[in-house]
């Protein structure tokens, strides 16, 4: 089973870890709004901005070199949008688009990386997600590496056969068999969310996931919340007045 | 076409997220009404086997390879509604878990592509997935859903202020092209091989209302009409402008309400774009639906 680094971080022992995920996801969302309405970065911008970042990975005990190489994941789409500013003249705007970017992208990793998934999810859900989305995100997280692993199976079967190998003239029996293979595996997937359904409803389900524990917005809760919220607006006025 | 964040100015994305949750609060309550309540595990593993088939590549000569979107093939065999539900978990999931899409952008990229894309793919099956023509509608599906998300994604990237030259735009335009292409084949071959696996899994064309192929028709004429502006404006008006000779009234009139998507009454602020772009995507939509409403009657009169 494999599983992912940033889900592997959530499950750690931290403080940020251990913090109700609206607190977390407030916080989030008051930094991402105030990376997005700066339009130009200054040195000074960055490095403000950088702090709550450097306070997230402490409190949450994850490594810098990991979210940082990790939000690099955001440049083969911003890059090309900065170079197209850049050759439009606007050098400055090119390289703050990729700073806003990167910025959001290591904010988004620090929250994902202090909370699991589902956790994460019931903080959505609470905060007025639909549940019924909220649900689908669920199942889609749970089999996600189960169906991936079949998929993976069925390629190295595939590649055993001797796929991979095709000239040109090969290449539409090529095709034809990847098309096959998808829509076997679109079976076996359906087929199998039949049987995960008819077993839960065996068990009692009737539409909702019960858990063993409420959220519960405690004092260092509201500490993150309301501390988060107003260092992030203290930033953002700062930056308004100087320019 | 996962448009990151720090890329939109506010307004866009204020707009694209109000655009974006309504149309998906609609489509979760059609959904939860086709099937019933308690069917979520199905659409949360059918999002898990996009996720899957992304690993099976296609082999597209020249050493390079492709792979499944998925929107038209969900959209064909779960319907459209549970469709937009799927696509909107998995965008959720690619943008908290994998980096693939912001968080704040998350409301202009499930438009784009669970809404808009999907709606716009889906559109030639409503139409003519019943006869003859249901494997040209399946590549046609699929490519106008690539060429529908794509357009919109560049056009919020230029009304947000990111100055994107010819050049680029027509490569980026090809590179939808060449992919919507491929999108639809694969779907085609995907439902070519589910015909012969499990037959009955595509839905029968007929269960697609007048509804939704109205909605299809909105989605392409919402994407078209906000290219067409964003490829012109704000260019195009002043030229016309100071052709015409039409004095500074008429140009306030035609720059203000929409130039860079600010109101006038509220210049610099970041709610004033907001307010100006949603402003915007409202008209534009119902322009859209009013003229789908009336194309859609007189092709079924």
């Amino acid at each position: 089973m494999h599983h992912l680094v940033v889900d592997q971080w959530s499950r750690r022992p931290g403080w940020l870890q251990a913090r109700d995920p609206r607190a977390k996801l407030v916080v989030l969302l008051a930094y991402l709004v105030c990376v997005s309405t700066l339009r130009e970065l200054t040195l000074l911008a960055v490095a403000a901005l950088a702090t709550p970042l450097a306070a997230g990975l402490i409190l949450g005990r994850l490594p810098l070199t990991g979210v940082a190489a990790r939000a690099t994941l955001v440049l083969p789409f911003a890059g090309p949008v900065a170079l197209a500013a850049w050759w439009s003249g606007q050098p400055a705007e090119g390289i703050s688009l990729l700073v806003r970017a990167c910025l959001s992208a290591a904010a988004v990793l620090v929250v994902a990386g202090a909370t699991p998934l589902p956790v994460l999810l019931r903080g959505l859900e609470r905060l007025g997600a639909p549940s019924f989305l909220v649900l689908v995100v669920h199942f889609l997280h749970r089999y996600l590496f189960v169906l991936s692993e079949q998929a993976q199976h069925m390629r190295l079967a595939a590649l055993s056969r001797g796929a991979g190998h095709g000239r040109a003239r090969r290449r539409r029996a090529l095709w034809r068999a990847a098309g096959g293979a998808l829509a076997v595996l679109f079976a076996r997937s359906h087929a199998r969310a039949v049987a995960v359904h008819r077993a839960m409803l065996a068990r009692g389900y009737l539409g909702v996931i019960p858990s063993l524990s409420d959220l519960k917005m405690g004092a260092a809760d509201w500490l993150l919340a309301v501390a988060g919220v107003s260092w992030i607006a203290a930033i953002r006025t700062a930056l308004a007045f100087r320019g | 076409m996962h448009i990151p964040d720090g890329l939109l100015s506010p307004g866009i994305w204020v707009g694209a997220s109000v655009a974006g949750a309504a149309a998906i609060s609609l489509a979760t309550r059609r959904a939860q009404r086709e099937l019933d309540e308690s069917r979520a595990p199905l659409l949360g593993v059918m999002g898990a086997f996009v996720f899957a088939a992304q690993m099976v590549n296609f082999p597209l000569g020249f050493g390079a390879s492709g792979h499944l979107v998925g929107s038209v093939l969900l959209a064909v065999t779960l319907g459209p509604a549970p469709a937009m539900v799927v696509m909107t978990a998995i965008l959720l999931v690619q943008a908290l878990v994998f980096q693939d899409g912001g968080v704040l952008a998350l409301g202009a990229n499930v438009f784009n592509m669970a809404v808009a894309g999907l709606l716009a793919g889906y559109l030639p099956w409503a139409l003519w997935g019943g006869g003859r023509l249901r494997s040209l509608a399946l590549v046609a599906g699929g490519f106008l859903s690539v060429m529908v998300s794509g357009g919109l994604a560049v056009a919020e990237l230029a009304f947000s202020g990111v100055k994107i030259p010819p050049l680029l735009a027509w490569s980026a335009a090809g590179l939808f092209a060449l992919n919507g292409l491929l999108e639809g084949l694969l779907t085609l071959a995907v439902v070519r091989g589910l015909a012969a696996v499990q037959p009955g899994a595509v839905r029968a064309a007929a269960t697609a209302g007048r509804a939704t192929a109205a909605l299809g028709v909105a989605a392409l004429v919402l994407a078209t009409g906000v290219v067409a502006i964003a490829s012109q404006a704000p260019d195009v008006f002043d030229s016309l402008a100071e052709r015409t000779g039409i004095a500074d009234r008429a140009r306030a009139l035609i720059l203000t309400p929409l130039a860079e998507y600010r109101l006038a009454w509220a210049p610099e602020s970041w709610w004033g774009q907001a307010a100006a772009g949603l402003t915007g995507l409202i008209v534009m939509y119902a322009v859209g639906a009013a003229l789908a409403r009336i194309f859609v009657k007189r092709r079924s009169a």
